[in-house]
């Protein structure tokens, strides 16, 4: 390639596929659209309606939510007049009493802390978005976002939680707490949030409101 | 035409997708400042580690007890096989299958479909390469649920704590098992689909 092809290309006019590296000339896709590779059917883009103000509606509603699905019991064991009952955060240090404390540490990351901090950084970059208010640390939010994406797990939390139902009805009597509604509603809450998040809208509004206070700074 | 950005001297973020010329390459994304390469690097080998790694793990995950659950005193420790085998005998098929699809069969099919997936790019197999965009997608989505039966001991330890009537405690094996799981999720991670087209394009070049 010679230096002039070089400098003809310009990158913002295409879209590069992240699976398989397809190179596509760039258009606009309408609001409720979806873009997908042409080769490899990956999502290119996914635009949706009012992405920014829904995402911040569901991740206040879930960190509402979040508070009665760890404070009040998730489930309670009744037999022969002994009870006990189960929060997430009790689980946790079950594991921790039976010292497997990495375990306990990684249920406690996966089921409360990831779960946690992805809301609040929802909450945190949807209304500096939503605002257009230049705020520090937008990309970094954005950035952890992406990443702990895969590790939050409270819905296998709640199988588990099914799992150890069917488990326990020969042993004795099961019953259903707040916090397990409450839970059910903040995974809801949590899919829903993915599906109404568009990235590229999110990347877009961050550069651009890291650029104006580029400008700004000068 | 269908070619490849890397061919036309374009490289994207693995980050925020944004597209960059390849001489930026090993410079930090000037959106998200993500250090930009063309393909992960090193990805084969990072992905070969991993998936032995835990395929390392997943022996002692089978074969140590995960949990002992004592009723009236009594009871063993139990793996995960017989924690499968102790709901088969209580008649709940449909849970021994959840419990033992998440547990024992995604965990393995998950490293023979990673293997299949680098033997894909080693050894050129690259004929039938949209199945293998769906394996890999599969492989990538249902990591996360083998987390399951560490979910139920840490469920169980925390509610069954009758004294005497009953108890349940957490044993190693679940520490060995939640490795493999972590393990093939970050051998999942480090692989670039995208050396699969690569090879692709490299074998049909060279046929015609």
């Amino acid at each position: 390639m010679t230096k002039q092809d070089d400098q003809l290309i310009q990158p913002e006019k295409f879209w590069i596929c992240s699976e398989c590296d397809l190179l596509l000339n760039r258009c606009a896709v309408p609001d409720q659209f979806e873009a997908h590779c042409p080769r490899c059917q990956s999502t290119l883009v996914a635009s949706k309606h009012r992405s920014i103000e829904r995402t911040l509606a569901l991740a206040i509603a879930g960190l509402i939510l979040f508070f009665p699905a760890n404070l009040f019991p998730i489930l309670s064991l009744n037999a022969l007049g002994l009870s006990q009952s189960e929060t997430i955060f009790t689980s946790v240090k079950a594991l921790y009493d039976s010292h497997l404390y990495a375990v306990s540490g990684l249920v406690l990351l996966s089921a409360i802390v990831v779960p946690l901090f992805k809301l609040l950084l929802l909450i945190y970059l949807s209304s500096c978005l939503l605002l257009h208010k230049p705020a520090p640390l937008l990309s970094w939010a954005m950035k952890s976002y992406q990443q702990m994406d895969s590790w939050g797990m409270l819905e296998i939390y709640m199988l588990g939680i099914l799992v150890s139902i069917i488990k326990l009805v020969d042993v004795a009597e099961v019953t259903p707490g707040i916090g397990l509604y409450s839970l059910t509603g903040l995974i809801i809450t949590t899919l829903l949030t993915s599906t109404q998040l568009d990235k590229h809208r999110f990347w877009r509004r961050i550069e651009q409101l890291e650029r104006r206070t580029c400008n700004n700074q000068r | 035409m269908q070619q490849s950005a890397l061919s036309r001297g374009l490289i994207t973020c693995h980050c925020c997708n944004k597209p960059a010329h390849l001489r930026h390459e090993g410079q930090k994304c000037n959106r998200c400042g993500t250090r930009l390469h063309a393909r992960i690097p090193n990805s084969l080998t990072y992905t070969w580690a991993l998936l032995v790694a835990s395929a390392a793990m997943l022996l002692p995950a089978n074969l140590l007890p995960i949990m002992t659950f004592k009723s009236l005193g009594q009871g063993d420790p139990a793996t995960i096989m017989q924690g499968v085998i102790q709901l088969l005998e209580h008649d709940m098929l449909w849970i021994a299958l959840v419990v033992l699809t998440a547990s024992i069969i995604i965990p393995l099919l998950k490293i023979v479909g990673l293997v299949i997936l680098l033997l894909t790019v080693q050894m050129g197999w690259t004929t039938n390469v949209h199945q293998k965009m769906l394996m890999y997608r599969f492989v990538e989505w249902i990591g996360r649920w083998s987390m399951l039966d560490i979910f139920v001991v840490a469920i169980l330890a925390a509610i069954v704590q009758l004294g005497n009537l009953a108890s349940v405690v957490g044993n190693t094996g679940a520490t060995a098992f939640a490795a493999a799981v972590i393990l093939t999720m970050l051998a999942a991670n480090s692989f670039d689909t995208r050396l699969i087209w690569d090879k692709h394009l490299e074998l049909s070049e060279a046929d015609t």
